[in-house]
């Protein structure tokens, strides 16, 4: 009874707006040379240097209970980190967060996971990393091991998972906590299809119900499909916060147009300006312009660059992303090219001709114009192109290795053959555990 | 600025948030804090249990490991003590294990809490929870094991000291509690020094041999009390300064009894006549002095270790 009317008086009415953010900012340091340790700093007296990098810069806003909210915006434009201090992962260093509910955030499938427990201990574990009482985890035992389907693995130590289990379960776990208020960070770009349709069919539930919902994403498509609302982030600051479609429509055009370059100049992020990149386009050998590709396909990325002031040279490269990563990064200048000497107004442009040797995915490239010794950024547009490439058949990975197979020695079978069964099926991680979990 | 202020604040759970859009007093942040603790009290369980179930996973002998050590080192003190460099104290071997538990306890709790914040890195960027759950799990599971040693060697105790040793559990319950308090301050303030110094996981190696023989455990504090020289007197007052010193004494004068120099020895006669030996043993209950002390130490240390822990927790995130 007492402890009743103690928590009553701790847990107050859920009043107000589900979020409240006003005039946050959120500082980092980028140590140039960090002394981690006592003695070095004891020894060097001098304080260790750094840069103040301003990740959030007076942010405000507020969102009402039922809203879904997507924040979008570059890389770096701070929108991770802002998720971050709405769950209380990181604390604000200047302004006021209020939050009213019950909070979940997947930040990362699985993140609280540890191999050495079986499924069973990992649920009661992670559930009670996000809050959840023992009672409460009971409760949502069975539909957690449902939707995960991993009932024959129960007391299985999870580092004996595959990956698609293991991804499963932490949604699975996350998605049963049942919060107030949802926090989520690109996770639902993980898994197959059949994963992410299903991850997004719950979300949509979580919606219905009346429940707070919070996305960072750059899946532009999926912003505009579920959320009535986005914020868009550039620079730390809030640029447009309004209907989704219009915030989609004004994130692509700070993409493509390179709006805000001069902005971005100012913040000194975004290179020093000498030069500047007019276009980018990617093309196939055809010289047609593209987005969606095959398999190891032959592209080429054309970049046409302007000086502002006289350059005697620079360099143009690119880097792309996607997977788990940065995945590579090329200069003319490392192929031993440079563009230059440029006249004030003079444009050049450069192609970088490559391979996709990717398989099916999202890939994103930056194109980044340096100098010489690639130090100095002249001009960098974040994540300017997409490039989806289209799942093919016959392997799955990251690498498209572009392997092909042969029986040299002993008797061999054709299994489907490709005139009569078209395409083998690509894996899936999921069909294949379910087969596992029939088999045990 | 929004109109959300006053009062409006939030049922939060461990992955659950409030803060408010007023700068929450000091008294409201305290109880903020602890609310959220106390929303998380099934995830302490959770990583108590954790941390016992990890340990002995792989391990054939499991538990017994944790009663081993003590045992081993009982025997080697024992042998070098009793019989080698005599300190001739009754029944050794209880005398050592009323203290040596207790400092057990204390040192495999605090160096293993130095790690709980920068060997969870992974989950303190990726997860909010009150932080201070890990090294205040580290302590509880050290706990279970202090508390089930005690138990193991209850037997021994009983046949070597007697059956007064029951009289006295209210006793060594308070003597548990002190201790547990100061660990799990020490514990919380190292944890989260540790993520911005690092070397203190080295050093708290040294720091804590040299504690070990600061501390009245393999010797008995009469023995340094009595004696009557600078070196000696200095020690004393090093000795008892220390709070160590304090919760050893209320454990041992609870479970073995008060090693006190005998007022019968002589110490001008030599020989095989003298029979009254050096020190000898008295039944006694800690003094009210030494309990007030103790507590107090308990306390402040707790207090300024959450306290503190709170301070460095602001930069987990972003340093570990």
């Amino acid at each position: 009874m007492v402890l009743d009317s103690l928590r009553g008086f701790m847990r107050p009415d859920q009043a107000g707006p589900a979020i409240v953010v006003d005039g946050l900012t959120e500082h980092f340091r980028l140590y140039h040379e960090r002394p981690a340790s006592l003695k070095e700093r004891l020894y060097r007296f001098s304080r260790p240097t750094f840069e103040d990098f301003l990740a959030l810069k007076d942010v405000s806003f507020t969102i009402d209970r039922g809203e879904t909210v997507g924040i979008i915006g570059h890389n770096g434009s701070g929108k991770s980190t802002l998720l971050k201090v709405l769950a209380r992962i990181l604390p604000a260093d200047e302004g006021l967060i209020e939050i009213n509910g019950r909070v979940a955030s997947l930040l990362e499938l699985g993140a609280g996971m540890h191999g050495d427990l079986s499924g069973r201990e990992n649920i009661y574990l992670n559930g009670a990393i996000l809050g959840l009482t023992r009672a409460e985890i009971d409760e949502r035992f069975d539909d957690i091991v449902e939707f995960a389907g991993i009932r024959p693995f129960l007391d299985t130590a999870v580092r004996n998972y595959s990956s698609g289990m293991y991804v499963r379960l932490g949604f699975a776990i996350a998605i049963n906590v049942d919060p107030d208020i949802l926090l989520v960070d690109e996770v639902l770009s993980v898994g197959d299809a059949r994963f992410q349709s299903r991850s997004l069919e719950r979300m949509r539930g979580f919606k219905e119900r009346g429940k707070t919902i919070v996305i960072v994403s750059h899946d532009l498509q999926a912003v505009e499909d579920l959320c009535e609302r986005t914020i868009v982030l550039h620079g730390g600051q809030v640029v447009f916060d309004g209907p989704a479609k219009e915030g989609v429509a004004q994130y692509a055009q700070l993409m493509g147009t390179g709006l805000g370059d001069d902005e971005r100049h100012e913040d000194g992020s975004f290179g020093s300006g000498a030069v500047r990149i007019d276009d980018v386009i990617l093309v196939d050998q055809y010289a047609t312009r593209v987005t969606q590709v095959t398999p190891s396909q032959q592209l080429r990325l054309r970049i046409r660059v302007t000086a502002r002031t006289a350059v005697p040279a620079c360099s143009v490269g690119a880097t792309f992303r996607g997977g788990t990563g940065d995945l590579y990064e090329v200069h003319t200048t490392w192929q031993g090219l440079g563009v230059g000497p440029l006249e004030e107004g003079q444009s050049a442009v450069v192609d970088i001709r490559f391979t996709a040797h990717v398989l099916a995915g999202r890939y994103w490239v930056t194109p980044i114009v340096t100098d010489p010794s690639v130090r100095e950024q002249f001009a960098v547009r974040p994540d300017a192109i997409e490039i989806e490439v289209t799942p093919a058949p016959g392997a799955v990975g990251l690498v498209d290795l572009v392997a092909s197979t042969s029986v040299s020695e002993g008797p061999a079978l054709t299994l489907g053959g490709a005139e009569t069964t078209g395409p083998i099926p690509v894996y899936s991680p999921d069909e294949d555990d379910d087969a596992r979990a029939a088999g045990a | 600025m929004s109109e959300a202020t006053g009062d409006a604040a939030a049922p939060a759970g461990a992955g659950g948030g409030r803060a408010v859009a007023s700068p929450p007093g000091p008294v409201r942040a305290l109880r903020d804090k602890l609310y959220d603790l106390w929303m998380a009290r099934e995830l302490l369980r959770q990583f108590v249990g954790k941390e016992l179930k990890v340990r002995y996973k792989n391990s054939a002998l499991g538990f017994i490991w944790s009663l081993l050590t003590p045992a081993l080192m009982t025997v080697v003190f024992t042998v070098i003590f009793a019989f080698v460099i005599r300190i001739e104290v009754v029944d050794f071997a209880a005398f050592f294990l009323s203290g040596y538990l207790v400092w057990m306890f204390f040192q495999n709790a605090v160096q293993g809490s130095i790690l709980a914040i920068v060997g969870n890195g992974a989950l303190i960027k990726k997860v909010y929870f009150p932080r201070e759950i890990l090294p205040l799990s580290v302590v509880l599971s050290q706990l279970v094991h202090f508390l089930l040693a005690l138990l193991a060697v209850s037997p021994y105790l009983i046949w070597t000291r007697g059956w007064e040793i029951v009289y006295r559990l209210p006793m060594i319950a308070v003597g548990v509690i002190l201790v547990t308090m100061f660990t799990a301050g020490v514990a919380m303030l190292l944890a989260g020094a540790n993520v911005t110094f690092r070397d203190l996981q080295e050093l708290i190696v040294v720091i804590f041999m040299v504690w070990f023989y600061a501390t009245p455990i393999i010797y008995p504090f009469a023995l340094v009390t009595d004696a009557d020289n600078t070196a000696a007197r200095t020690a004393a007052i090093v000795l008892s300064y220390n709070p160590m010193t304090w919760f050893i004494r209320i454990f041992r004068e609870s479970i073995y009894g008060e090693v006190v120099v005998n007022p019968a020895h002589d110490p001008t006669c030599v020989g095989e006549a003298c029979a009254a030996p050096f020190l000898t043993t008295a039944q006694s209950w800690p003094s009210a002095e030494l309990l007030g002390a103790a507590f107090a130490a308990a306390l402040i240390t707790f207090v300024v270790g959450y306290a503190m822990f709170h301070r460095f927790a602001l930069n987990f995130a972003k340093e570990v």
